[in-house]
């Protein structure tokens, strides 16, 4: 598990735990949680549709806004809400003016009572629109950020396998979590608030210039320049505090995260307090980061409050004159200062917003770069159903590099009959593993074609061509999940005699029904109830019920016990009968077992031929054969006896 | 909680500072009353006065402001800072038993999140609670304006504090359930991306999709609840307090007109409501961060605690290695409260020689290996290096003594430079490439984009299973140590890497102690003797000669470990070497 950081100080940890500090529900919210759920209605069946020949529509032009457009109805009855609470919350100054000007200084109670009783019903229309607000808003974006899952998510089934290789776990898995849940933020509550403070900046300044030109004038000319500076300034210093926090809080997961994962060579090698004092060094510098924030945030709060003073004071020494010349009422002169402080309000939100809207168009622009990337095995537009092939494989000078400038393979003829078993031994790095990526179409070649049964790979689709095919990696991933949803991963809909079927294939019938649960037992995290061997052997299962034309093994290398592995040998026999395989062997004792042998060497075909064949031509098997030979020689113990081909 | 004590001086004038201004605000209002009723009313006053009392408050403002919010916020951070580092601190010196018992993974959440809601709680709580001395504040000079008006204003208070904490409690249990249902499309999306060869190869990327907008559904479900809930709250907290306004222009206005009361106090007073509705929203939030930063604090004592089971003796003296004698006695060991894995485990190892462990899955050879540099203690029997009980000697001088190479090489994600000099970080680069060429790794690493200096990825996966293990050893033979432990370490490394390793090893382990654990011939041949170890005692030992000749199980046990893998790179991942990143 990777512990990936971003997002913001607060989301950092949250993203990489994946949920970790809120695995269990506290016993005392259980119940209020439990009455949540049992309002929960039936959700209806998924209705995405997945084909890889569909790319996403317009993802390299994500942007906000398209994102809401959907929506476009909720969006607009959003702005008339937003208008609404906005004008009824500027109501307070100017019913303070007229129950001044009218109701006190003429002694006119029935003027109060009207003031008070509008007052009343202004602040109760206030809170019905902004009620009514947060639910359109909320379900805004509560969808938006549902299309946008399931959008981002498709695009990972596209993307082919060598951006999950370049790309770390970690990273990907932050574009589908803190990325896209930053947006939740903005989306909710953050862009509205944006509309209303600013809205409320223009109401208040058209109200203010209402009641008097000159004295709007000198105020606006008076504050508005300072606070500009001011929050110009607080902008581009809080966003770089916030970079800098982000950052170093990134550095000290990692470093936290990286020292618990290798405290035992911690301890082997005696760097606690190595270690300790780096670790210093890092919440130093975050320390530090958090610090630079603080002062800016202590300079900003306590600066615009002083302008806001400074501002009262000015209005007052000219709104008094003004009041003495009879220009303006006192009531006017309240409303004013009033109304002055309402200005003020917005900005310091405006600006917190800033942050948050910040955040939000980063996440955009990973998620868009992310939506525009093209999967590099693409599926032809023009691609046909592959029919139900015999599986005879064909490489015809096939070449190829992960790094088109360092080819891994060169020039690779090589043709494998229907239902032969191929294995391929070399060294390491030789480009074994790869060869069998290229069947499954993880990758296509540079040069050359790749084909199945006389069908180019690429002119086929890509998932008739899968469901054909049978991969058993080298560590076998177990899903989340029960046992059964597992093995029939390939066939979700097979029913349980398929699945004991595949089980007694492999020889698992005996510690399934030994399970309490059975079929039902529910495989922890990435399997770790079960033993290596099992594991590997559920992997077998699943690929025997897939009942795949092509098959494509991936030896384990892992240390099984003794009673594992030959049920893992023996359950191998089963799955390769009557089907093409494509054996990649780490263990001559495997490949002896093989029709043919396929030896790569530096991304050649150096050698093909039965093991009786390669051993008496002496080439570079028969070396690794003496090689592995002579050590079982020293001790004595008889040579493994190559079953005959 | 100490570490808050030690800041208290800082903490107490900062909240001073912090308290000086706030109080310098509330004055801002009753001086523009003074203002307005006595200088512009009427005249019995100077305005003037009153300006300069405002100008000198907002001077006043920026200096207790500043310097009270950068204390504050400075104290909270060094709160976090000390709280970082002494977890940090507390969990590196833990022992093995502690970490086979807990996930790294809780730990880690632990320790960030856990300290990050006490933070929280540090930085807001001054802040909460000099709101509150403000409505304190305000509400006296609301008294000392008019009692009845005071009074009455006041009263849709109380509700907003209601409705505030009823807020707290409904929506508490729901931003658990979105929390649950984030670490569900969670789950979905890492096990997609972790399995993503599974995935691919079994064409299932529809029903992954699917599996993705089942979680995702269930989520919005959840966030449209949450919506609901505080569409009915919020606004109820947020505008009741503004009620109290129209008690203030309804009453305040007919004593004004009976002449009770000056415009100026109208104006005052809805300055002072305005002030007052932050205090009462603000408990509620004040009480729910609370009490989620006290069942932090919880967690990080419970974390705290735990105290190392692995531990210096009061008397413990620094090993002295002379011949390299090791001697385990009649050992009895297992982990936590589980059976024994050794039971009278008797070994000796002669100063120089090289002893291999062989022996099934499971028969004890990693335990009886983790017990020499005292990664656990023995439930019965001792361990003794040169005739001393590990248990004698300082953890330091004997793990320095002891170098132990695991069978899981963990590398750091720095060069690989400072992996291999992890233990001795002051190594010179002639040193480095030495280790690195008796472990074989010296070639590879050349071969890298940035030769040593090449950053390996998180725990080093970038290279190979064998690459790692190589390191590794690299990592082992810099430190020197008169005892060697290897713990399957080749077993991911191909036959011909395997032999110069060992060419390399044997001048090296000529006068050096050694233990090594092994599953392939080719290791064992290593050894000077063999030792058979089965459920947790020594059935046989003797040279590899003797003991084919006397002992069937390690015959058979040597027939199936036959033959290295060729390589050790792990499915999908290519080596570094190849490829230009």
């Amino acid at each position: 598990m990777t512990w990936p950081a971003g997002g913001g100080p607060f989301a950092a940890g949250r993203a990489g735990t994946a949920g970790l500090p809120f695995a269990g529900i506290p016993s005392e919210l259980q119940a209020g949680v439990d009455k949540l759920l049992a309002t929960e209605p039936d959700h209806p069946e998924p209705t995405a549709r997945f084909q890889h020949a569909r790319p996403d529509p317009d993802g390299a032009r994500l942007n906000l806004w398209r994102l809401v457009v959907r929506y476009w109805p909720m969006v607009l009855l959003a702005g008339v809400l937003v208008v609404v609470e906005t004008l009824t919350l500027q109501a307070a100054p100017l019913l303070t003016q007229i129950a001044i000007d009218e109701g006190i200084s003429h002694r006119q109670v029935f003027v109060l009572v009207g003031v008070a009783l509008v007052y009343l019903i202004s602040v109760l229309v206030t809170g019905l629109a902004s009620g009514a607000r947060t639910k359109v808003t909320g379900r805004i974006a509560a969808w938006v950020m549902n299309d946008l899952r399931v959008r981002v998510f498709t695009q990972l089934q596209r993307l082919s396998l060598d951006f999950f290789t370049e790309e770390k776990a970690g990273v990907i898995m932050t574009r589908m979590t803190s990325d896209v849940e930053n947006l939740q933020q903005l989306l909710q509550d953050g862009l509205v608030q944006f509309a209303i403070q600013g809205l409320t900046m223009v109401v208040v300044t058209v109200i203010l210039f209402a009641y008097d030109v000159q004295l709007a004038l000198l105020t606006v000319a008076l504050v508005v320049p300072v606070l500009t500076v001011l929050s110009l300034w607080f902008r581009s210093a809080s966003s770089r505090g916030y970079t800098r926090v982000r950052d170093s809080i990134a550095a000290v997961l990692a470093d936290l995260s990286e020292s618990l994962q290798g405290v035992r060579v911690v301890t082997a090698h005696n760097r606690q307090r190595h270690n300790t004092s780096r670790h210093r060094a890092v919440t130093g510098a975050y320390f530090d980061a958090n610090v630079y924030t603080g002062h800016i945030n202590a300079v900003y709060g306590p600066s615009t409050q002083v302008v806001s003073l400074v501002g009262q004071l000015v209005l007052l020494a000219v709104g008094a004159s003004m009041v003495a010349a009879g220009r303006l009422s006192v009531g006017e002169l309240v409303a004013f200062l009033l109304y002055l402080g309402a200005f003020f309000q917005p900005i310091q939100q405006l600006v917190q917003l800033y942050n948050t809207y910040q955040q939000g168009q980063a996440s955009v622009g990973k998620l868009r770069r992310l939506l525009a990337t093209e999967p590099s095995v693409l599926e032809a537009p023009d691609a046909a159903d592959l029919p139900p092939v015999h599986g005879l494989i064909r490489f015809a000078g096939v070449s190829f590099g992960y790094d088109p400038h360092h080819p891994v393979l060169h020039g690779i003829d090589l043709e494998i009959a229907a239902g032969e078993t191929v294995a391929f031994v070399g060294p390491t790095g030789a480009g074994k593993s790869t060869i069998a990526k290229l069947v499954t179409r993880f990758y296509d070649p540079t040069e050359g074609t790749v084909l199945l049964d006389g069908h180019d790979l690429r002119a086929v689709s890509i998932e008739s061509l899968r469901r054909q095919l049978g991969v058993v990696p080298q560590e076998p991933f177990l899903f989340s999940g029960t046992l059964r949803d597992n093995i029939r991963f390939a066939r979700p809909e097979a029913g349980d005699d398929a699945v004991w079927e595949a089980l007694r294939a492999v020889g698992l019938v005996d510690v399934v029904e030994r399970m309490p649960a059975g079929l039902d037992t529910v495989v922890q995290e990435r399997g770790q109830s079960l033993s290596s061997g099992e594991r590997q052997l559920v992997a077998l299962a699943r690929a025997f019920l897939a009942h795949p034309r092509v098959l494509v093994l991936d030896e384990a290398t892992s240390n099984l016990d003794l009673r594992s592995e030959t049920k893992v040998e023996a359950a191998l026999d089963a799955l390769l009968e009557s089907r093409t395989a494509l054996l990649i062997a780490h263990r001559l004792s495997t490949a002896m077992k093989a029709d043919r042998i396929v030896v790569v060497d530096v991304g050649r075909v150096v050698e093909v031929g039965t093991h009786t064949e390669l051993v008496a031509a002496g080439g570079l098997y028969g070396q690794m054969y003496r090689t592995w030979t002579s050590q079982a020689g020293q001790s004595n113990a008889d040579p493994p006896t190559p079953s005959a081909p | 909680m100490p570490v808050v004590l030690a800041h208290k001086w800082t903490f107490a004038s900062a909240l001073a500072l912090a308290l000086a201004g706030l109080v310098i605000n509330v004055q801002v209002p009753n001086l523009l009353r003074g203002a307005i009723d006595n200088a512009i009313v009427t005249h019995r006053a100077q305005l003037a006065t009153y300006l300069w009392w405002i100008g000198g408050l907002a001077l006043a403002t920026m200096v207790t402001g500043y310097l009270g919010r950068t204390l504050l916020f400075r104290t909270a951070y060094e709160i976090e800072y000390d709280l970082r580092n002494i977890i940090y601190q507390h969990l590196t010196r833990l022992s093995f038993p502690f970490y086979d018992r807990v996930q790294t993974g809780q730990l880690i959440s632990r320790a960030n999140s856990d300290i990050r809601s006490v933070q929280m709680y540090l930085a807001f709580a001054p802040f909460g609670l000099i709101q509150c001395a403000i409505g304190v504040v305000a509400f006296g000079y609301m008294l000392a304006i008019n009692v009845p008006l005071a009074v009455v204003a006041m009263i849709p208070m109380p509700l907003v504090l209601l409705t505030a904490r009823r807020t707290q409690r409904s929506l508490f249990p729901v931003s658990w359930l979105i929390q649950a249902r984030l670490a569900e499309v969670a789950t979905v999306v890492d096990e997609n991306v972790n399995g993503v060869r599974v995935v691919k190869s079994f064409a299932a990327e529809s029903r992954q999709l699917s599996a993705l907008e089942r979680a995702a559904t269930r989520l919005r479900w959840a966030y449209v609840k949450d919506t609901d809930l505080r569409a009915r709250w919020t606004p109820a907290v947020q505008n009741l307090p503004r009620a109290g306004l129209a008690i203030v222009l309804l009453l305040g206005g007919y004593l004004a007109i009976n002449g009770q009361l000056g415009i100026g106090a109208i104006v005052a007073f809805s300055s002072y409501l305005m002030m007052m509705q932050a205090p009462f929203q603000m408990i509620g939030m004040l009480l729910m961060l609370g009490q989620r930063a006290a069942a932090s604090a919880e967690r990080l004592y419970e974390v705290l605690d735990e105290q190392p089971e692995i531990v210096d003796a009061p008397d413990a003296v620094p090993l002295a290695v002379s011949s390299g004698d090791v001697e385990f006695r009649s050992v009895r060991f297992g982990y936590a409260d589980g059976e024994d894995v050794l039971t009278d485990f008797s070994l000796r190892l002669h100063g120089g020689e090289t002893v291999a462990l062989v022996g099934r899955t499971g028969s004890g050879k990693s335990t009886a290996a983790r017990l020499l540099p005292r990664f656990y203690d023995v439930r019965g029997g001792s361990v003794h290096i040169d005739g001393d009980d590990v248990r004698s000697v300082t953890l330091e001088s004997l793990r320095d003594a002891v170098g132990i190479v695991l069978d899981e090489p963990f590398l750091f994600s720095v060069s690989i430079r400072d992996n291999i000099a992890y233990g001795r970080p002051d190594a010179d680069i002639t040193d480095i490439e030495r280790a690195a060429r008796l472990a074989g790794a010296h070639e590879f690493v050349l071969h890298l984009p940035n030769g040593y200096d090449t950053v390996v990825g998180e725990r080093g996966y970038t290279l190979s299973g064998g690459q790692r293990q190589r390191i590794a050893i690299a990592r082992a033979l810099l430190v020197n140590p008169p005892v060697l432990v290897l713990d399957d370490a080749t077993s991911a490394i191909d036959v011909r890497t395997e032999q110069e390793i060992h060419a390399g090893l044997r001048t090296l382990l000529r006068n050096r102690t050694t233990l090594i654990i092994a599953h392939r011939l080719s290791t064992i041949s290593l050894a000077d003797r063999v030792v058979v170890l089965d459920e947790g005692r020594i059935v046989a030992e003797g040279t590899h000669g003797e003991l084919l000749a006397t002992s069937p199980l390690y015959t058979e046990i040597l027939a199936k470990a036959e033959e290295p893998p060729q390589d050790g790179t792990p499915e999908g991942q290519r080596p570094v070497a190849g490829s230009s990143r």
